[in-house]
């Protein structure tokens, strides 16, 4: 079992065949400690891939590694990305035949965001495509370029004001999917910058949107923007899940996805229709999306700006209706998505934002209160063909985790309050659960043990934002004492800082 | 009270600590805020010349909104990636020096170098204004009922 951790981005390799789990090797790069600076949201690390014999992930700061899975012995580091500039690298590469897809995190520093395809053997970086900017960057060519519901060329420069798209952001710090059959892969892109949508006129393509590529030379085949102008920092950085499903009687090849602007997409993978758009949290940031068009439909008095004031009570915040940090789940058994959802709104006072580089850039103050209810999160199951909540578990917290189902129509999450709980898919009963001490904010797995046993795990470790919100969480530094965060009093004492990985036998 | 054992206690660590710069001389390297290195040899003044001073505290709390510093040390200076500036705790030293050479000269895990930037009195109003932050009734204890 390969562990990545959180900066310093040690990496561990477990021997499951023993008793005690002894480790087999373990790797302890150099990681330039700035990156703790320059990195927006904690140091997380979001985790490696496994191909061809290696072990491949990102360091913090800027660096993807290939270490030989075997004896941890580094094969090649390259440097892909500008801590100077903003840019860090918690996201997990994707490895498609011989290309190892990587992306930066920066969208509150103002970076010029991309995506860049690497040989898996070498580590050489052969195409670099980014998210904004002219055609010829973008690499959105004439001829092989769909998107379904936009025309014309150089839409991701002309929605933006002349230099503005420079420092836009559009970071990616998310999942990326592939489809064999289409050869196409399948990210999200983050906010644009700064947070402040007056700095920005325009549709600042393609921010928060879902991009469609070749991963062989980085081509872009279609794109889709979730929130043009987004005014909200609703990055569309969750994860693309790719099934099969019967939608309005007729199989489709869909992808799904549950933006942090509350709403849940189905679309046409092949190419990049909307079918279903559906609210799955309480939104009031637009009161629908017009599939014809793919425009959701925007409530002005939701809009922010530096010049409109504090616009109070926006949902969801802009933790997002699901994180992108907590992947949702498929189960072809039950036909359902599995998700951790926030049940949170904001307010939202947009200033004006200065970009200096090596600092923030992002421009508002935006705090938040629980949704209705007054519960602060809940564990859901979505129907994506019908756009329909099937079930929900209310949490006290906003839930963070990973969700997991398996074969035994099984589904397993985290809680922010430090459960691991195991809940029947069909109906969402708890089955099950277990103080694992600290908050999940990771994503649990299954696998078959070297004795044949099955096994489920999960990394117990609170982190990201709620672990920088909630200050008092904290113990590890003596020089730096917070008071609660005022919207979950309460969490410290229910967590306190992780890092074991968990296993249970089923 | 004997002050001898802690006398040496904090020799040890500066010790370990010397030790600990040479051999890993890069994870002491600065990020410079706008690309600017700081001019050498300026950042030594020892005393605030505005300590107390609330129109410059006001001067120094705007300035920590257009310099960014709220984007790490979160709005209020309550801690967010970077530290809390307002408890009364300081990772780098708490004297007018200290403070004033954490921002001049940046410190290593992400803190910005803002000499090249900033005249060195707008750096001192902004140590006037974090200086002036009523630190919270905390305590080393937290207890629920």
């Amino acid at each position: 079992m390969y562990v990545v951790t959180p900066y310093p981005n040690v990496l561990y390799a477990f021997d499951l065949t023993r008793e005690g789990y002894p480790l087999k090797w373990k790797y302890r790069p150099p990681v330039d400690p700035n990156a703790l600076g320059i990195a927006c949201c904690d140091a997380i690390n979001r985790g490696a891939f496994y191909a061809d014999g290696k072990i491949v992930y990102n360091l913090l700061d800027g660096h993807t590694v290939a270490v030989a899975a075997a004896t941890g012995r580094e094969l090649w580091k390259t440097r892909i990305a500008d801590l100077s500039q903003g840019e860090t690298t918690p996201v997990a590469p994707l490895v498609v035949k011989h290309r190892v897809i990587v992306g930066a995190s920066g969208g509150e520093f103002g970076i010029h965001g991309w995506l860049k395809g690497l040989n898996l053997e070498t580590g050489r970086i052969v195409w670099t495509a980014y998210n904004v900017g002219p055609d010829s960057e973008v690499l959105a060519k004439a001829g092989t370029f769909k998107p379904f519901y936009d025309r014309g060329a150089e839409l991701a420069l002309t929605s933006w004001p002349a230099d503005v798209w420079k420092n836009g952001g559009a970071p990616v710090w998310g999942w990326m999917s592939y489809d064999s059959s289409l050869d196409l892969i399948y990210y999200g892109t983050g906010n644009p910058a700064p947070y402040n949508p007056e700095q920005r006129a325009g549709d600042n393509k393609w921010t928060a949107s879902v991009l469609a590529r070749r991963p062989e030379d980085g081509t872009l085949v279609w794109a889709y923007q979730f929130t043009p102008h987004d005014s909200w920092d609703y990055d569309a950085a969750s994860e693309m899940i790719l099934a099969d499903l019967a939608v309005n009687g007729r199989p489709r090849k869909v992808l799904v996805h549950f933006d942090k602007n509350g709403f849940a997409y189905t679309m046409d993978r092949a190419t990049g229709e909307v079918l279903v758009a559906q609210q799955f949290v309480e939104v009031n940031w637009a009161k629908r999306v017009d599939v014809a068009t793919g425009r959701p439909v925007v409530d002005s008095t939701k809009l922010t700006g530096a010049s409109r004031g504090d616009i109070k009570d926006v949902c969801p915040s802009l933790e997002g209706g699901k994180s992108p940090a907590s992947p949702a789940a498929y189960s072809p058994r039950t036909g359902l998505f599995y998700l951790a959802t926030n049940n949170m709104c904001m307010d939202y006072q947009a200033t004006r934002a200065t970009r200096i580089a090596g600092t923030p850039f992002i421009g508002a103050n935006t705090p938040y209160h629980a949704g209705r209810g007054g519960h602060l999160g809940a564990f859901i199951a979505w129907d994506a063909a019908a756009g329909k909540k099937v079930w929900q578990t209310t949490e006290p917290y906003p839930v963070w985790s990973g969700a997991l189902v398996t074969a035994g129509d099984v589904v397993f999450y985290g809680t922010l309050d430090g459960w691991f709980k195991a809940a029947d898919a069909k109906t969402g009963k708890v089955l099950w659960r277990f103080k694992v001490g600290s908050g999940v904010v990771a994503n649990p797995i299954t696998y078959t043990g070297a004795d044949g046993k099955q096994y489920v795990a999960v990394y117990a470790g609170i982190g990201g934002d709620w672990f920088l919100l909630s200050g008092d969480v904290r113990s590890d530094d003596p020089a730096d004492v917070r008071p609660p965060a005022d919207f979950m009093p309460d969490i410290a004492r229910h967590t306190s800082q992780g890092g074991i990985v968990w296993i249970f036998a089923l | 009270m004997d002050l001898r054992p802690l006398a040496l206690a904090v020799m040890v660590s500066a010790a370990c600590g010397g030790h600990e710069a040479a051999s890993a001389a890069r994870h002491e390297a600065r990020v410079f805020a706008g690309g600017i290195a700081p001019p050498a040899g300026t950042g030594t003044a020892l005393e605030n010349p505005f300590r107390g001073d609330r129109q410059s505290a006001a001067e120094g709390e705007r300035t920590f909104g257009a310099m960014n510093c709220d984007g790490c040390h979160g709005g209020g200076a309550v801690g967010w990636v970077g530290p809390s500036l307002r408890d009364g705790r300081w990772r780098y030293g708490g004297s007018d020096a200290d403070i004033f050479q954490s921002i001049y000269y940046g410190q290593a895990r992400g803190m910005p170098a803002y000499g090249g930037l900033l005249p060195a009195g707008t750096i001192w109003k902004v140590v006037t204004y974090l200086q002036l932050l009523e630190p919270p009734a905390n305590v080393p204890t937290q207890s629920w009922k």
